[in-house]
C-alpha cells in the first residue's frame, strides 16, 4: 500500500503523540495491520499466528482477531480507524480472541483530525486466554474543531494466570463529547493493569471515563490508574471501578485530577466493593492544582508558570502504571 | 559584588515578627559562598528570598544582582537573569524524565542530548543508565538531588543557590558532593551554599554567619565558622575538631580572643 493511498491529513495526524501512522500501514513496517478509512477497510496485513478479518457494514466494520494459542509476536498489531470527514458515523465492532499462552500487543489509532460533530462508536468484546501477555492500548486524536462524539464500550475476559495492560490516551487536540465504559473481568491469578489519560481543553470538550476491573478470581490483582487534566471549560469525569469478588484478590483505584482556569470540572469517582473478607481493594483520589512547590522547582529553571503547568500536566498524563 | 543584600527583612507570613532582619551582605562572582547558622536561623528563607518565591517578599531592602535591582522581579525572571536553586528536598514528579527535567531550563536547544550527557557526567551520574529514568520514587535522595544539581547546571546560571545539599546524604556521598562543587566552580558559576555542616562549608571560599535572623559576619568562611563556634560556645570543639586538619588554622590564643569578643558582645 503506497501512502498517497491513505489520507495524508490522517497519516499526519498523531505527530504530537510522536506516532507516524505511515509506519503503520500495509507493506510499511512490521506486524499485522487492519487499516480503515471511514467505512471501508483499506488494507489487511496478516503474519503467521493470526487471523484477521474485516467486514464492512452499513456504518463500519466487524473486526475480528484470532491470535493462534502460544503465538508470541514481537511485533504490535496495528488497527488504525481514521476518518478525515467533519461529520458523519463509523461504527466499529472488533472481537479479539487471544488463545492460551500468547503474547502480543494491540496498538490502536483512532484518529479524526477534521472531526466537526462526527460520530465514532465501538462496542468490542475481548477474551484472552490462560496464561497470556496481552496489552491493548489506543491513542485518539480528534482534531482541533469541535471534537467528536466517542462512545466506546468494551467487555474484557482475562484468563488465569494472564497480564492485562490497557492504555487509552486521549491528551492531544479538542475531545469533543467522550463517553468511554471498560469492563474488566479477572480470573484466577490474573494481572491488569488499566491507564487511562484525557485531557479536556475547552469549554466544547466532555469526556467521561468509566473504568471497571471485577476481580473474580483468586489472587487477582489490579492497578487502575486514571489521570485527567481540565481546561478553559472543558470537563472530565472519571470513574474508576475496582470490586473484589474472590479470595485474596488484590485491587487499587487511583484517580488524580488537575482543574485549571475558570470553569473547568473535574470529577473523580473511586468506587470500590468487597465482597470477599480476604479480599483487599483500595483507592485515591486528588482534585486541583499542582503543588506550589513544584511549579517554583520549574519556574526556578526559567519557566513561567504557564509553561512549567503544562510540563506537569503533560508528565502527569504520560506517568505509566505499575504493580 | 554579583549579588548584594542591602538591609533585607522578611517578615513571617503573618507579619507578626521577621524571620530575617536587616541582613546586608555580598557575594564575589566566581567564589563558594557559605551561609551558616543553627536550625531557624533563617538561612532557607535568605535562599526562598533570593530566588524570589512567592511567599518570601521583603518588607524592607533591597536585592541587586550584578547592579540591577531584582527586589520585585519573580521567580521566573530572575531564573531567566541566571540565578537557580536548587531544593534541599526536590519533588518527585511521576512521568518526568531526567532528560526532560535537566533539558528545561537550558537556553540553547541544539544539541540537547549531548549537554544532558555531559552535565550527568559532571554530577557523577552515568548517562546512559539515568537519562531515560523517571525522577519518581525510584531515585533515591542522593541521585535526585544530583539529577536537580545537574539541571541547575544544565541553565549555565551565574549564581546557584544550593539549599543544604548535604542533608540526608551518607558521607561517601558526602565528599562526593564536594567534588561535585569544585567542578561547578571550574565552570565559572558562582555557587551560594546553604548549609550547617563545617566539613560541607570547607569548600567555600567565603561564609556568611545567620544568627536567629540576624546577620552576624561575613568574611573567609574559617573565620565565619569561628564566629559560629564562639556563638555557640563550642571552644573545645572548635580547637579539638573543627581545623584540625584544615588547611587554615588558627592559633588558641586567637580562638580565645574570638570567643572572648563573642562573650562581651
Amino acid at each position: 500500500m503506497k501512502t498517497s493511498d491513505y489520507p495524508e491529513d490522517i497519516l499526519q495526524s498523531l505527530e504530537d503523540y510522536k506516532i507516524d501512522i505511515r509506519n503503520f500501514l500495509p507493506g510499511h513496517g512490521k506486524g499485522a495491520k487492519l487499516l480503515l478509512d471511514f467505512n471501508k477497510i483499506s488494507g489487511i496485513e496478516q503474519v503467521d499466528g493470526i487471523i484477521l478479518k474485516g467486514r464492512e457494514i452499513p456504518n463500519g466494520i466487524v473486526a475480528d482477531i484470532l491470535i493462534k494459542e502460544g503465538t508470541k509476536l514481537e511485533d504490535p498489531v496495528h488497527l488504525c480507524f481514521g476518518i478525515n470527514k467533519e461529520t458523519g458515523v463509523q461504527e466499529i465492532f472488533p472481537r479479539i480472541i487471544a488463545e492460551d499462552n500468547t503474547d502480543v500487543k494491540i496498538q490502536a489509532h483512532c484518529s479524526f483530525p477534521n472531526a466537526n460533530g462526527l460520530i465514532h462508536k465501538m462496542f468490542g468484546h475481548y477474551y484472552i486466554g490462560k496464561n497470556c501477555n496481552f496489552t491493548y492500548s489506543e491513542t485518539h486524536y480528534h482534531g482541533e474543531k469541535s471534537g467528536a462524539l466517542v462512545a466506546p464500550v468494551s467487555y474484557i475476559y482475562v484468563g488465569e494466570n494472564s497480564v492485562f495492560e490497557n492504555n487509552f490516551n486521549l491528551t492531544k487536540g479538542t475531545p469533543g463529547r467522550v463517553k468511554i465504559l471498560i469492563d474488566i473481568y479477572a480470573m484466577k491469578d490474573s494481572i491488569i493493569r488499566s491507564n487511562v489519560r484525557a485531557f479536556g481543553k475547552n469549554i466544547k470538550d466532555s469526556v467521561r471515563i468509566r473504568d471497571s476491573v471485577f476481580l473474580e478470581g483468586e489472587n487477582a490483582r489490579s492497578v487502575i490508574k486514571m489521570k485527567a487534566a481540565a481546561k478553559d471549560g472543558g470537563e472530565v469525569l472519571m470513574y474508576g471501578i475496582t470490586e473484589g469478588n474472590a479470595p485474596y484478590c488484590n485491587g487499587h483505584v487511583e484517580c488524580s485530577e488537575i482543574v485549571l482556569g475558570r470553569g473547568s470540572i473535574c470529577r473523580a469517582r473511586p468506587f470500590i466493593r468487597a465482597t470477599d473478607p480476604t479480599s483487599s481493594i483500595s483507592h485515591e483520589a486528588s482534585l486541583g492544582r499542582f503543588p506550589q512547590k513544584w511549579l517554583d522547582e520549574l519556574m526556578a529553571k526559567g519557566l513561567s508558570e504557564e509553561e512549567a503547568t503544562d510540563i506537569l500536566i503533560e508528565a502527569m498524563l504520560q506517568e505509566e502504571v505499575k504493580l | 559584588m554579583l549579588l548584594e543584600l542591602s538591609g533585607v527583612t522578611i517578615p513571617t507570613f503573618d507579619q507578626k515578627c521577621v524571620i530575617l532582619n536587616d541582613v546586608s551582605f555580598g557575594i564575589k562572582e566566581g567564589s563558594i559562598h557559605a551561609i551558616v547558622g543553627p536550625n531557624g536561623s533563617g538561612k532557607s528563607t535568605l535562599a526562598y528570598t533570593i530566588m524570589g518565591l512567592g511567599d518570601y517578599k521583603a518588607l524592607k531592602g533591597k536585592i541587586y544582582f550584578d547592579g540591577v535591582d531584582i527586589t520585585n522581579l519573580n521567580i521566573t525572571e530572575r531564573a531567566r537573569l541566571g540565578i537557580t536553586l536548587t531544593w534541599q528536598e526536590p519533588a518527585r514528579i511521576d512521568g518526568l524524565s531526567v532528560y526532560k527535567y535537566v533539558s528545561l531550563g537550558m537556553k540553547d536547544k541544539s544539541k540537547i542530548k549531548e549537554k544532558v550527557f555531559e552535565v550527568l557526567k559532571i554530577v557523577n551520574l552515568e548517562p546512559e543508565r539515568y537519562y531515560n529514568r523517571i525522577i519518581d520514587k525510584s531515585l533515591s535522595g542522593g541521585e535526585r538531588k544530583r539529577v536537580e544539581l545537574a539541571a541547575a547546571i544544565a541553565m549555565n546560571p551565574r549564581l546557584i543557590i544550593l539549599d543544604e545539599p548535604d542533608s540526608g546524604l551518607d558521607f561517601i556521598v558526602l565528599e562526593d558532593f564536594m567534588n561535585i562543587f569544585d567542578n561547578i566552580k571550574k565552570l565559572n558559576m558562582t555557587i551560594l551554599l546553604i548549609t550547617h555542616r563545617e566539613d560541607i562549608g570547607m569548600v567555600a571560599d567565603y561564609g556568611t554567619l545567620l544568627w536567629r535572623g540576624n546577620h552576624i559576619i561575613t568574611d573567609e568562611f574559617p573565620r565565619v565558622m569561628l564566629r559560629y563556634c564562639a556563638k555557640a560556645g563550642l571552644k573545645a570543639f572548635c580547637k579539638r575538631t573543627l581545623f584540625k586538619n584544615g588547611a587554615v588554622c588558627f592559633d588558641d590564643d586567637y580562638i580565645d580572643r574570638i570567643f572572648r569578643e563573642e562573650n562581651l558582645s
